[in-house]
């Protein structure tokens, strides 16, 4: 009967001797970790839970087939949002990048959602040298050269992204409104936020060197609840279109309050009107007529995609967004410069999967995705849509209730 | 060029938003008066009032606004969500001054003050856990009707907002001038020790005043509700804060002043908004507290000085 001491004493020298064991003995063991940070609290919760449940898709599916080159993936999810906020919360965001560079067993990062976020954390994701890949922030700041010292003091480029920028998102949305939609005069209100200020500020350029008219450009609060004020200011100033910057929040009091005060002009906003929290707190008839844009192809109608919906949605119990595609291209894109890595037999450390993910060609949902040195992707394509209620399906199911009206006109 | 219809059109929407302010500023100025309290559990006891509004709502099955009602039974589902949100608010109120205040009586100094922030705390993340982050689609079974005055709309709701607040502010200013309770209130509200002295019961008087105030913010937080067809856990701060500007302004511990504060802080938002610009109303408002607190803490109609010994 051994004694305590004894006991003590062999204890963890079973377990050490155990997890060596288990270390050489079964490889597939092995495992390292990518993080997905989106703001799984607040307003954006929803549209979080979107993008999360389409990484996890990759990786489940990944796991499913005995992981990536002998890899176990495992996956480190971090919350982006919190209640002071009542949002997605940028200090919150930097934390989290904090936690994930300190991790070592963190590989690269899914995420995050929003530009705020993006913008808090680039900095802290470059001087760890940890690469992410954003399925949905569009803010173009993040990944400009002109912005390194603030975004990418290290000097590579750790901030990919699966969708494209605002500097097309806004632009080709003017061009659209002034093209197709043949608006004169425009008023342009934004959150305050960085991805909202950026979308606006950019639409607007083009808005002018379109001709347009802009009226007046104001920046809402969030928290506020109260928009008559603005709205009935702008009504007086007749537009022939509203276009909105921003996120869920302040969007859905713009979009109620303008149905009641002015429900006969255009309004349109970003990818930020588009999306279940957009539907579900707005609700029809307010939402009914808004167009949004994606800064990604559409790709729900396509055929090749329908099977990939279905085990979508048996999985979840709900349809994909638009920006669960692209969180599953993103997270495809971590799992093969993985397996590239591991192919040349160097060790998988986050400086090599960094170096991989800026050479990918890999063919996605989306199609091919490659990247600029900045971390770009270098497809271009924004997506318009219009609101239309369709009572057949759940008032937040975001397939449904946009219809895909095409690809918004490049500037030449 | 100044439009005359687009000022009148902000002169409505800031006598609703008056109104509403009014409402919640009244709770923060009766309990005050009495106990020289200012109760920021009150910014969160009118957020869980619009909770409890559209709960009593959607439990007749309403939901959204496509679903009107019309004649008996609009006033019948208006009048059961007004007496869920009043009566429910009007509880909560009384139990956070029963459970986090009443221990503490006799301890001064801003040592209950504090507790409200405490409790505001735990209310607004019991509504954040309990009913989830997102912002809730409101039910609204108001027919849209509008008129046409002068070039401006006016609604429905904003004549059911002004109705309704009208009933609720004469009401309690009947209750305060006629009752004996409301006499006892007075009373308290002059000299606590000299009242209870005389025989008033000033834990009952208290109580009532906490309950009416916080039925007042029920009724707000539901017309808020009606009128922005929009709650969240967040809504609370917001109004919260330019209801005890208003209060403040009118003068902390008057009822007549509450209610002007309140209408005068409702069109300097949106008239303010109109003339200068929405992104300066805050500051306006804000400097406004500041310079009463400053130089007339006595606000338009508060006393000239505190009697309290």
């Amino acid at each position: 009967m051994p004694t305590r001491r004894t006991l003590l004493v062999q204890l963890p020298a079973a377990a050490i001797a155990g997890s060596f064991a288990s270390r050489t003995v079964f490889a597939a063991e092995k495992s390292i970790t990518i993080g997905i940070t989106v703001p799984l609290t607040g307003s954006d919760a929803e549209g979080a839970i979107l993008i999360r449940n389409g990484a996890m898709m990759a990786v489940d599916d990944a796991n499913a087939e005995g992981g990536v080159a002998g890899y176990t993936i495992n996956v480190i999810t971090l919350d982006n949002g919190t209640t002071t906020a009542g949002q997605y919360d940028p200090a919150q965001a930097a934390t989290n990048a904090r936690k994930l560079v300190a991790d070592q067993s963190v590989v690269a990062n899914v995420g995050p959602e929003m530009s705020g976020s993006g913008k808090a954390m680039a900095a802290i994701m470059s001087r760890g040298n940890l690469a992410t890949i954003t399925p949905s922030s569009t803010n173009p700041d993040i990944t400009d050269p002109k912005f390194a010292s603030q975004f990418a003091p290290a000097g590579k480029a750790i901030y990919f992204r699966t969708v494209t920028t605002d500097a097309y998102q806004g632009p080709n949305m003017a061009n659209y409104m002034a093209q197709v939609l043949k608006v004169k005069k425009v008023y342009i209100l934004d959150d305050s936020g960085a991805y909202g200020v950026g979308m606006a500020n950019a639409f607007e350029e083009q808005a002018k060197k379109n001709g347009m008219t802009v009226l007046g450009h104001d920046e809402l609060d969030p928290r506020e609840a109260d928009y008559a004020t603005i709205l009935t200011k702008i009504k007086a100033l007749k537009p022939d279109a509203l276009y909105y910057g921003g996120v869920s929040l302040a969007g859905i009091k713009v979009a109620k309050q303008s149905y009641d005060i002015m429900p006969d002009i255009i309004k349109a906003g970003g990818d930020g009107v588009y999306g279940a929290p957009m539907l579900k707190g707005s609700g029809f008839p307010a939402m009914e007529g808004w167009y949004a844009t994606i800064a990604a192809p559409y790709i729900a109608e396509n055929p090749d995609v329908k099977p990939w919906i279905e085990r979508y949605t048996k999985k979840y119990g709900q349809g994909p967004g638009a920006y669960s595609f692209t969180a599953y291209d993103g997270t495809l894109v971590i799992l093969d410069a993985i397996k590239r890595v591991a192919a040349t037999g160097k060790p998988v450390t986050r400086d090599a999967v960094r170096d991989a993910i800026q050479t990918t060609h890999l063919k996605t949902l989306q199609g091919e995705v490659s990247f600029d040195e900045n971390g770009d992707i270098n497809s271009r394509t924004v997506s318009v849509f219009r609101c239309y209620h369709n009572p057949q399906y759940p008032v937040e199911d975001s397939l449904h209730q946009y219809k895909y009206l095409g690809v918004a006109p490049q500037t030449a | 060029m100044v439009d005359y219809a687009v000022l009148l059109q902000q002169v409505i929407n800031g006598v609703s938003l008056g109104a509403m302010y009014a409402l919640l500023a009244i709770g923060f100025t009766l309990v005050y008066g009495i106990m020289e309290l200012i109760n920021f559990a009150h910014f969160n006891v009118f957020m869980i009032g619009s909770f409890v509004g559209m709960w009593a709502l959607e439990l007749l099955g309403l939901s959204g606004q496509s679903q009107i009602l019309t004649g008996l039974a609009l006033v019948g589902a208006l009048a059961f969500a007004f007496i869920a949100a009043m009566l429910t608010s009007g509880v909560l109120g009384v139990a956070v001054e029963r459970i986090a205040l009443r221990p503490l009586r006799g301890v001064g100094g801003t040592t209950g003050m504090i507790t409200t922030i405490g409790v505001s705390y735990i209310l607004f993340n019991v509504i954040l856990l309990g009913a989830g982050a997102d912002a809730k689609n409101y039910p609204n079974p108001m027919p849209v009707v509008r008129w046409e005055v002068g070039g401006a709309v006016i609604d429905l709701r904003e004549v059911l907002i002004w109705g309704i607040s009208f009933v609720l502010m004469l009401g309690l200013q009947l209750f305060v001038s006629r009752t004996r309770l409301g006499k006892a209130m007075r009373a308290t509200a002059q000299d606590s020790e000299a009242a209870r002295m005389m025989g008033v019961d000033v834990d009952r008087v208290i109580v009532t005043a906490f309950f009416l105030g916080s039925a007042l913010a029920g009724a707000a937080a539901l017309i808020f509700g009606l009128y922005y067809n929009y709650t969240s856990f967040l809504i609370g701060y917001t109004a919260g804060l330019r209801a005890f500007t208003a209060a403040v302004l009118g003068g902390i511990g008057s009822i007549t002043g509450a209610m002007l504060g309140g209408i005068i802080i409702g069109l300097i938002e949106t008239l303010g908004g109109q003339l200068i610009a929405v992104r300066w109303t805050d500051v306006i408002i804000f400097s406004i507290l500041v310079l009463v607190l400053v130089f007339a803490p006595s606000g338009l109609l508060g006393r000239a000085a505190p009697t309290k010994s």
